[in-house]
């Protein structure tokens, strides 16, 4: 696969407010590069703008000023080289599991022959017993792996992962962490993931972005070093949670 | 549950282990059990239509008519024809059991109430008309002159029947089709809705009726202007509630189609359309529901021809008996029509069942 990278130059991000005259700056002059082959973590608190650089990148909306190029091209809407998964499941209620996921397959007139794809996702995140229920149907954690693989089955060069295992248990939770980078390492794409779980963020990031708000920006791009599977309780991860901790102004806060 | 030893006396559904029940034996075991006086009240209920069916042959044979009354046997055919149906019913529910299919008998059990109020309600009907004359003959007849009417004129009352619904399908079809379109287009293009918005508010309000006056003066066929009228109702009725449904399709879902890769095609027929289709069902009922009313009326004034027109020219010639049974042809006509639009509608919109709204 050749190789992707985007650039965010400078980019800033207002809203306009409904009721009063002002706006909200989500985000002010944001510069960055990722390429394929990364793992960026995004953490922040709430509100800090992390998804809006998501929407931004799948093209969604459009910067207040500033530039994002892929491949040096700006980005002018959305396409399936970019696979968004958004933080609130948006699974369509009217189609089954199954067709659900095939969704963007079908968008594309590549279902056919590629049915089997289809199937092994739905191995994957271990629903086969669904594969005919409405979205209606299923809890909340089912859903969202639902919605995770229906990004994921175009293999877009683009990852955008906005908080995808938010709704999980710990163990499904890191079953999926594990299943997400099988799913990047195979094709060494770019993925970005929003995640408000630190551990995640280093556990699965060959990078993490630490954002703050009030404006949105990001406030350190932190690279880490490790060899994939990462130990939780090694040294070295105890030290960049550290380190991020006090990014987010917890430096104080104990370790359980 | 499933290491127990089977014993007497326990459903197919406790015999079978947990993970294979299916989802009848589920419902099965989450209801109660039923005590021996709920079986008996059970029963009873299941039963009595035959009883109530008998008193209303009862009543019919043997208190004395009001009246004279031609064709006695008719009414008699009639309702032992209906005791019958239930009797096969309840026959064919029974060996459904005995296989252990419970759903007929469920179905079947939900009704029966209804059955014996519709047997009194007969009977009932009959003593105030045919034996009393409480209710003034021969304007409001018993069933036995309405049925022997509509057996002497089944001929006429079909080509009627025909007639009607020719025209009811004719110009609702056209309205529902002329309105998914103009419903959908404007929904999505906000373009086109500050176009033909104004046309709706303007013609919108306006009741059906209201056309009729004018479309006799204007049309130079009644046929083509009861069309007119009928297709005007469901296009807009059509029209409105698919527009608002596709207009406020969900952000989040047309978002998500993008990112997959969806083109604007798509956008409408994937997502807008399937998103709006409870809208646009609620749309089609009440087509349907103006359609019904506008042939009616149309009928009565205008056309020549159908069931509306047949009423009233046996008003005139004080044919009461024929208006009656022409009334309940028209009854069952749209019953129908409504119960086939809702099995669509149940059929289309499925997965809106379970949804937490
Ligand atoms: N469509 C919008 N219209 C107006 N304001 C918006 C819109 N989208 C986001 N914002 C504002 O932008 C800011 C950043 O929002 P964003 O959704 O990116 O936060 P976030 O970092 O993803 O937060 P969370 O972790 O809670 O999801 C917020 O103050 C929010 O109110
Ligand atoms: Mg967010």
């Amino acid at each position: 696969m050749e190789k992707t990278v985007l650039k965010l130059d400078n980019v800033s991000k207002s809203f306009a407010k409904i009721e009063t005259d002002d706006v909200t700056h989500a985000l002010s002059s944001v510069t960055t590069t990722m390429e394929s082959g990364e793992f960026i973590s995004m953490v922040g608190p709430s509100g800090c703008g992390k998804s809006t650089i998501l929407r931004l990148v799948a093209g969604l909306i459009q910067p207040t000023t500033g530039s994002i190029t892929l491949n040096g091209k700006p980005i002018e809407g959305p396409g399936p080289d970019r696979g968004m998964m958004f933080q609130k499941a948006t699974l369509f209620p009217w189609l089954t599991v199954y067709d659900n996921i095939a969704f963007s397959l079908k968008m594309q007139g590549k279902l056919k022959g590629n049915e089997d794809r289809v199937e092994e996702m739905i191995k994957t995140i271990g629903l086969q017993d669904f594969r005919e229920d409405y979205p209606g149907q299923l809890s909340g954690g089912m859903a969202q792996r639902v919605a995770l693989v229906r990004s994921l089955i175009n293999e877009p060069p683009v990852l955008l992962l906005d908080e995808p295992l938010g709704a999980l248990d710990a163990f499904t939770r890191m079953n999926m962490q594990d299943e997400i980078l099988r799913i990047w390492q195979k094709k060494q794409q770019l993925a970005i993931m929003v995640t408000h779980d630190v551990d995640e963020a280093i556990y699965m990031g060959t990078r993490v972005l630490v954002m703050d708000s009030h404006p949105g920006r990001i406030v350190s791009d932190l690279k880490i070093e490790q060899p994939y599977p990462r130990d939780r309780s090694s040294q070295e991860f105890v030290e960049y949670r550290n380190e991020i901790l006090k990014q987010l102004h917890f430096a104080g806060t104990k370790e359980k | 549950m499933s290491h127990q030893n089977p014993q007497q006396g326990q459903t197919a559904a406790e015999q079978t282990p947990l993970d294979k029940l299916t989802r009848r034996q589920l419902q099965e075991l989450e209801q109660k059990k039923m005590t021996p006086f709920q079986k008996f009240l059970e029963a009873v209920i299941m039963v009595l239509p035959l009883v109530c069916g008998l008193v209303s042959v009862l009543e019919y044979i043997l208190i004395p008519d009001n009246s004279t009354n031609r064709h006695p046997q008719t009414y008699l055919v009639f309702l032992i024809l209906l005791i019958c149906a239930y009797f096969l019913c309840l026959v064919y529910a029974g060996i459904r059991m005995a296989q252990k299919q419970k759903t007929f008998y469920e179905k079947l059990r939900y009704r029966a109430p209804l059955c014996s109020a519709l047997f009194l309600l007969l009977a009932y009907y009959d003593y105030l008309t045919l034996k009393t004359g409480i209710l003034t003959q021969p304007f409001v007849p018993c069933l036995n002159f309405v049925i022997n009417a509509f057996w002497q004129d089944r001929m006429m009352i079909l080509d009627c029947t025909l007639h009607t619904l020719k025209l009811l399908f004719l110009g609702y079809f056209a309205g529902v089709s002329l309105g998914l379109v103009t419903g959908i287009t404007c929904g999505y293009s906000p373009r086109c809705r500050y176009w033909i918005d104004p046309i709706i508010k303007f013609l919108g309000p306006i009741p059906t009726s209201t056309w009729i006056p004018i479309m006799m003066v204007v049309a130079t066929s009644l046929f083509g202007g009861a069309v007119f009228i009928i297709a005007l109702g469901s296009w807009f009725a059509v029209t409105v509630a698919s527009m608002t449904g596709i207009s406020n399709v969900d952000k989040d879902y047309l978002e998500a189609a993008r990112t997959l890769g969806a083109n604007s095609r798509q956008l409408v027929f994937r997502v807008a359309i399937p998103h709006a289709m409870p809208n646009i069902f609620s749309g089609l009922t009440q087509a349907m529901s103006s359609s019904c009313t506008a042939i009616m009326i149309a009928e009565m004034l205008g056309v020549k021809s159908g069931l509306g027109w047949y009423m009233n020219w046996s008003k005139s010639w004080a044919s009461y008996d024929s208006m009656f049974a022409a009334l309940f042809v028209i009854c069952i006509i749209f019953t129908v029509v409504t119960k086939s639009l809702e099995a669509v509608k149940r059929r289309v919109l499925r997965w809106q069942i379970g949804v937490k709204a």
